[in-house]
């Protein structure tokens, strides 16, 4: 058998390829433009912001409390799968080689989050503390000690307690970590030391405890199997994730759309196509996304005609999407056999593409409300999708 | 007046027809199985009478009407199984069959107490709001078997009705098919299962490569086939013969 170096790698190998399908298409989407459009207004407040800070903001707290809080969510990434609870069993004492590797790898993927987050501050620490840059990249360097620190940590509790009530577990390494940053950020850089030695000491606690104990397989495969969905589910806003492909939700707090169809032979489609559109992912986040692009577009952009065109341009390429996912479908169906007229169907996604599209229209005038004549964006979204819904096949 | 004729069929997917000048017809409150080799034409000759493929040449007729002549009217005679379950997956069991009653224009107290007694018989009443996801392949054929009885139409089309169900469930199907044809419902029902068909078909169509080989009783079968006290299996394995020593030829 391959050793466990060689496992280690190979998932490795597999999990970053997948990431990377995935962030393709995530930041050649759509939504990485507005992203990017966000992150740019962000910076500007925020420069702006700097220029007018008071002396007295309570910069240290704030950054203590909130690099600490991100500190301690450390999830560890096993790459563990199910059937390593028993393919894997013959080689439990030699389980720490495959975990070092995990832990690195869990350390080097999230460092980076608390890292900018840090950065980010800086300019905000300059603003309103006399720490010098020496110290203030001395704090850094403690950050990442400290993340270091939170991962064996985070790891060692789960592995002794199978991940129970590891919320109390990140609750009180958020409180060391946040006391040490912030002892840094008041220059008191022995009692930062103090409370490294305590975070440390709370890590050697649960790894002695860990010492011994069979591998919590099962609260880990779980783990991997969560971070996976939700990336995928992440993912899926973007682009078509084939693992969630025609996957189904039945999203009851939409169950009061249903009552607009009474009971009767003529809305037998109508029956259908409304719950096919809420439930199956596909069709309901196509909606959300392309809805919630126009609308962030709607709410940050202050030029009217830009609102205008990118409002008439998602309008129809939610109508035309929307309505050809409803529409085309190459596999029988029960309903092809409905003793009802063969137009009912397209009747049914007619009104629901309608329903879909006056709602986008009404999101879109609330987040341009506060320009003038936002109801011209509302016009146009109901007038495109009104003539796309006729126009289009 | 029979409830399905089928008269001089000839159709298929390409140039090449799969069934040829199919000629038979099913009486009210009949039970006919359709019998033959994989290849032979029995799912085509089902796509033709539900509608899903139109003839080349020749009628079919249900209840007096082709499709073209009243769609209503004939989509409305029959309720179809399909052998692989088609279900919707963002549908549970009870809007499966809310759905299917509305389609055919059944009152909601009716569909209230069809529903009930289908439940019961098999054994389903607990899974109401399950999606078709959590269903085994048995769970899935029964959903169709029950939106099919719910219809309660004139003419029942079972494609390969027992694969996949349990003991009990064959045992819940076979009595719902003879209460139906108690109360005068006709059934064309394909299959494999020999045995259960010698034992509950009327008559008996046997298919060979497009064409009806042979059609009737079992007594008219076993003088077709010159094998007195044959049983089914017999024919049928007797038929497969004929065919090979009409390649070899």
């Amino acid at each position: 058998m391959k050793n466990l170096r060689d496992v280690w790698s190979s998932r490795f190998m597999h999990y970053i390829g997948e990431v990377q399908k995935y962030m393709q298409f995530i930041f050649t989407g759509h939504i990485a433009i507005v992203l990017v459009f966000l992150i740019g207004a962000g910076g500007y407040q925020y420069s702006e912001w700097l220029k007018v800070v008071q002396a007295d903001f309570p910069a240290e707290i704030i950054i203590a409390v909130f690099v600490g809080v991100l500190l301690a969510f450390s999830r560890p990434t096993t790459l563990l799968r199910e059937p390593d609870q028993v393919y894997l069993l013959p080689l439990e004492s030699k389980m720490s080689l495959y975990f070092g590797k995990a832990l690195a790898w869990t350390f080097w993927s999230q460092v980076w989050i608390v890292a900018i987050a840090f950065i980010v501050s800086i300019p905000l620490l300059k603003a309103v503390t006399d720490l010098t840059t020496i110290e203030i990249w001395s704090i850094f360097i403690l950050v990442i000690v400290l993340k270091y620190i939170s991962v064996q940590g985070e790891f060692s509790y789960r592995y002794s307690e199978r991940g129970q009530m590891v919320w109390v577990d990140r609750l009180v390494r958020a409180i060391i970590f946040a006391a040490a940053v912030y002892m840094g950020l008041q220059a008191q850089f022995m009692l930062a030391v103090v409370a490294i030695v305590i975070s440390v000491i709370y890590m050697i606690v649960f790894r002695k405890k860990s010492v011994g104990e069979p591998v919590p397989y099962e609260h880990f495969v779980k783990l991997e199997q969560n971070r996976m969905m939700s990336f995928y589910r992440f993912a899926n806003y973007f682009t078509d994730v084939p693992h969630l492909h025609g996957s189904i939700r039945r999203r009851s707090w939409m169950d009061w759309l249903y009552k607009f169809v009474p009971y009767g032979k003529n809305n037998a489609q109508k029956y259908l196509v409304y719950r096919t559109f809420v439930r199956t992912d596909d069709h309901f986040y196509l909606w959300v996304r392309l809805t919630a692009i126009s609308a962030v577009i709607a709410a940050f952009v202050d030029i009217p005609i830009v609102t205008w065109i990118v409002a008439g341009a998602l309008s129809f390429a939610t109508t035309i999407q929307l309505k050809q996912a409803l529409l085309t479908s190459g596999e029988f169906r029960m309903d092809m056999l409905f003793p009802v007229p063969d137009n009912a169907r397209q009747i049914a996604v007619k009104q629901i593409v309608r329903i879909a599209m006056v709602t986008q229209a009404i999101i879109v005038g609330l987040c341009a409300i506060t320009q003038p004549m936002f109801y011209i964006a509302v016009a146009i979204v109901l007038v495109i999708s009104e003539l796309t819904a006729r126009v289009a096949k | 007046m029979s409830v399905l004729e089928v008269q001089h069929v000839t159709g298929g997917y390409t140039r090449k027809p799969v069934i040829k000048d199919l000629s038979f017809s099913i009486e009210k409150g009949e039970l006919v199985g359709l019998i033959g080799l994989n290849g032979a034409g029995k799912s085509t000759t089902i796509k033709h009478i539900i509608g899903t493929m139109l003839p080349k040449e020749g009628d079919i007729r249900l209840n007096g009407v082709t499709l073209k002549e009243d769609t209503d009217k004939y989509r409305t005679a029959f309720s179809y199984i399909p052998e692989t379950p088609v279900l919707y997956d963002e549908l549970t069991l009870s809007e499966h069959l809310e759905l299917t009653a509305m389609a055919y224009g059944i009152d909601k107290a009716t569909l209230d107490a069809r529903s009930a007694v289908l439940l019961k018989e098999f054994r389903m009443e607990k899974r109401l709001n399950w999606f078709p996801s959590h269903f085994s392949k048995g769970m899935r054929q029964k959903v169709m078997i029950m939106c099919a009885f719910l219809v309660n139409p004139s003419l029942y089309i079972i494609d390969e009705p027992f694969v996949g169900l349990d003991p009990l469930g064959i045992q819940s199907l076979l009595d719902q098919m003879d209460e139906k044809k108690k109360e005068g419902a006709s059934i064309l029902m394909s299959t494999h299962i020999l045995s259960t068909a010698e034992k509950h078909c009327d008559r008996i169509i046997l298919l060979h490569e497009g064409r009806v080989r042979a059609q009737g009783t079992m007594a008219d079968l076993r003088q077709t086939f010159a094998m007195p006290n044959a049983t089914l299996d017999d024919l049928y394995i007797a038929m497969t013969k004929e065919r090979d020593h009409e390649e070899l030829a």
